[in-house]
């Protein structure tokens, strides 16, 4: 067991052959076409890259997770640590937001399409919708956990208040706030699959949805893989974003877990 | 508890009042036609009546259903395994790669995987729930496990425990509240996850009751299935905490 | 049990060697102390002899048996009182009975008494979290009391608590025990209050942990503290076992 502790990327690696080779065993045992084993998926990936409708689709997706994420921080970030600093504030915000943290934010979509249209703009708006609240909850779990004493140095330095915010606060929250840009990540991924899935019109989800409605099943696993990679790819991708950024505090060990 | 909710209630109302507000004064000043944005009272009205609605009522079950169903078989298998690889280095070797791996994807993206090989009634919403689900139980099972005090297991031994009954009789009480925090994370989850996949596709439950007056551009009743399910989770969680705090009376508050 | 003896040998090859050649015999009824430097491994030939740590060579015997695992015959009490929280001052007194095969009723029965005995009565349905160290101190002897061990093993079970509740409690710990005469290890690094309860003092170095001294205290029993402190003795055992502490050959520099 040590042996394999000490090749930090090879468990991972093992498991994602386990898994491979519990697909196809089951595939082989299922014996039918809606579940096609690890080969034919596999087949379809080549067809599927050169078909630039895919690339498009696929560029959609991402073009609207990446602006989502980053308009959900700028609103986000600044709500969570007022929050974290302010108790009248947090007083003011906790029950909404508790009052919405159930409510999947991709169920808005036909809503929101009323509104606003298919488009970008309503699929956009809902990722970020739905970034927002563990980002808020993490910055404000974050803000509220600096130490007075912290501040009360800062202080006698002579830092004044809002440099005190941004120079002692902000750094300080920093780690939790990074596990809630985590959480957030994953639930950017899966509510813009999941808003395509609603409402089919373009990207990732709507592909899927597509391909299952021709009967086109590699596809559908192909695409599947595409999006369960893509999880996989940003998750380790933060993760040492993390380390770099924040390698002094002390690692927290959670996996992001959440959803849309 | 309550007592400290009801203290700070008041001032923390004020944020839904005023959002509510808004949406009554743009419904009344005609900015927005109420076939896209039906006033606010109406929505409520709406909300009651379909209250006593047999038909609404058993959209409502239907999506319980699945939600407990999905529930109780990501409980068992987190809690199951979280305090095996918790305790033992082999299984945890075995499941943390796994989970490393597993608990990015998007369990969502399975779901038509899910529908092709266990058809459209109920069983791929109720797998879906469970593996979206089962990850934070599982997690919180095994931070859980591993931070237990090693000298409570010590204690108990020295009295008599044999190995394998401390799991249960000293482990699992110790783990009980980071079980049941991982269980908050998995019943929000859970809730969310039921609703899509209803929405995704389904001919019953909350999630098709929303997509189904979509279809038809019954505005009103859009917003019916969303406030269900918005006060089903506040239900759930506020009888999450009752059941915390019978069942772990002896244990230090939370931070 | 008759004519107890036990015999420590622990030769860890390889990075650490945390205690080397320990060789240790305990008589029945005695009352002795291990006294050390902190990281000098006291704790560790306890958690050996309690059976919740194997030792890497060497062999640990009670009476006639070797040590394999944890058992009834050693009751371990640990300066982190190790309580059950999620069991109330009579759950964890009756604990060890309840495993042992005690009927309900006879183990709450005898719980109470040991809870009366500790100086805790009326205080049999709190939790842990209620009290304070001393109490939870005194919960935890009593716990590992209830099962009637033959051997005790304490793990500087006074170090959490204040200078004024440890006296207390050492009084107390004296009165019980002069009573039972059971055998104690006692581990401390407290010179005082290891030449106040003991027979013998084995002292260690640190790094790595040798048996350095086994000092016999031959003061008169019953004890009482206020005719010990004047003692000429008692005083001078403090100061020889102090020097010896003093002498020892490390470095001199605690993390």
């Amino acid at each position: 067991m040590r042996g394999l502790a000490t090749l930090p990327g090879l468990p991972p690696l093992l498991a994602i052959g386990g898994l491979l080779a519990a697909w196809q065993a089951a595939s082989l045992a299922v014996g039918l076409d809606s579940l096609p084993g690890v080969p034919a998926t596999l087949a379809a990936f080549p067809d599927l890259i050169r078909d630039p409708d895919t690339i498009r689709n696929i560029a959609d997706s991402l073009r609207r997770m990446v602006v989502g994420f980053a308009a959900a921080l700028a609103l986000a970030l600044p709500l969570g640590i007022l929050m974290g600093r302010s108790r009248t504030f947090a007083r003011l915000m906790n029950p909404l937001l508790m009052v919405t943290y159930p409510v999947p934010k991709a169920a808005l979509m036909p809503i929101i399409m009323l509104w606003l249209g298919v488009g970008d703009l309503s699929k956009t708006l809902v990722i970020v919708f739905a970034v927002s609240l563990p980002v808020i909850y993490h910055a404000y779990a974050g803000a509220r956990a600096v130490e007075e004493k912290m501040l009360w140095s800062a202080a006698a330095m002579g830092m004044s208040g809002p440099a005190r915010l941004l120079r002692v606060v902000v750094p300080a929250a920093l780690p939790e706030i990074l596990v809630g840009c985590r959480t957030g990540i994953v639930i950017a991924l899966i509510t813009m699959v999941t808003s395509e899935m609603i409402a089919r019109q373009s990207g990732i989800g709507n592909l899927i949805f597509n391909s299952l409605d021709f009967a086109q099943y590699e596809t559908v696993y192909a695409m599947i893989v595409v999006v369960g990679v893509l999880g996989i790819v940003l998750d380790i991708a933060f993760e040492r974003l993390r380390t770099a950024l924040v390698g002094w505090a002390s690692p927290v060990g959670e996996v992001a877990v959440a959803s849309a | 508890m309550s007592a400290r909710l009801l203290a700070r209630a008041p001032i923390g109302l004020l944020p839904i009042a005023v959002l509510i507000g808004i949406w009554q004064a743009v419904a009344l000043s005609g900015l927005a036609p109420p076939a896209l944005l039906p006033r606010p009272a109406l929505v409520f009205a709406r909300v009651l009546e379909q209250l006593g609605q047999p038909e609404f009522l058993l959209h409502a079950a239907a999506t319980l259903r699945r939600l407990f169903a999905g529930f109780v078989v990501a409980l068992v298998l987190g809690v199951a395994l979280g305090l095996a690889a918790g305790v033992n280095r082999r299984v945890d070797a075995v499941v943390r790669p796994l989970v490393r791996i597993l608990a990015p994807i998007p369990k969502i993206a399975l779901y038509p995987a899910l529908i092709l090989t266990l058809g459209f009634d109920d069983a791929p919403k109720i797998v879906l729930v469970a593996a979206d689900s089962f990850f934070p139980i599982l997690l919180a099972t095994l931070q859980g496990a591993r931070a237990v005090e090693p000298k409570l297991v010590w204690a108990a031994r020295a009295a008599g425990t044999s190995a394998a009954a401390s799991i249960y009789k000293v482990v699992l009480p110790a783990t009980l509240p980071a079980i049941l925090t991982g269980c908050r994370i998995g019943l929000v989850v859970s809730c969310i996850v039921v609703f899509l996949a209803e929405m995704i596709s389904s001919t019953d439950g909350l999630g098709w009751v929303l997509v189904n007056a979509a279809r038809r551009f019954q505005t009103v009743d859009m917003f019916v299935p969303l406030i269900a399910i918005s006060v089903l989770g506040l239900a759930l969680n506020l009888g999450l905490s009752a059941i915390r705090a019978r069942l772990l009376v002896g244990f230090p508050e939370e931070a | 049990m008759s004519g107890v003896s036990k015999t420590f040998r622990r030769r860890e090859g390889g990075e650490h060697l945390a205690l080397s050649a320990i060789d240790l015999a305990v008589a029945e009824g005695e009352f002795v102390s291990i006294l050390g430097p902190s990281g000098c491994g006291k704790s560790t030939l306890l958690y050996m002899l309690g059976g919740f740590v194997a030792p890497s060579s060497g062999s640990i015997r009670v009476g006639d048996r070797p040590v394999t695992g944890p058992g009834p015959d050693r009751g371990p009490v640990f300066q982190e009182f190790a309580l059950f929280p999620w069991k109330t001052v009579l759950g964890n007194v009756a604990y060890g009975l309840r495993e042992q095969g005690v009927a309900r009723v006879a183990a709450e029965a005898r719980a109470r008494a040991l809870i009366a005995q500790v100086g805790l009565k009326d205080y049999e349905t709190f939790y842990p979290k209620e009290l304070s160290g001393g109490m939870k101190q005194r919960v935890a002897i009593a716990r590992t009391l209830a099962y009637d061990p033959a051997i005790l093993l304490m793990d500087e079970p006074f170090g959490a608590l204040d200078a004024h509740t440890r006296t207390r409690l050492q009084n107390d710990l004296l009165s019980l025990w002069e009573r039972d005469r059971k055998t104690v290890l006692f581990v401390t690094h407290s010179v005082d209050e290891a030449v106040f309860l003991s027979d013998r003092v084995v002292v260690m170095s640190r790094s790595p942990g040798r048996i350095k001294a086994d000092v016999t205290i031959d003061l008169p029993r019953p004890r009482r503290r206020a005719d010990l402190l004047l003692d000429a003795r008692y005083q001078r055992h403090v100061i020889d076992l102090e020097r010896l502490i003093d002498d020892a050959p490390d470095v001199g520099v605690r993390p």
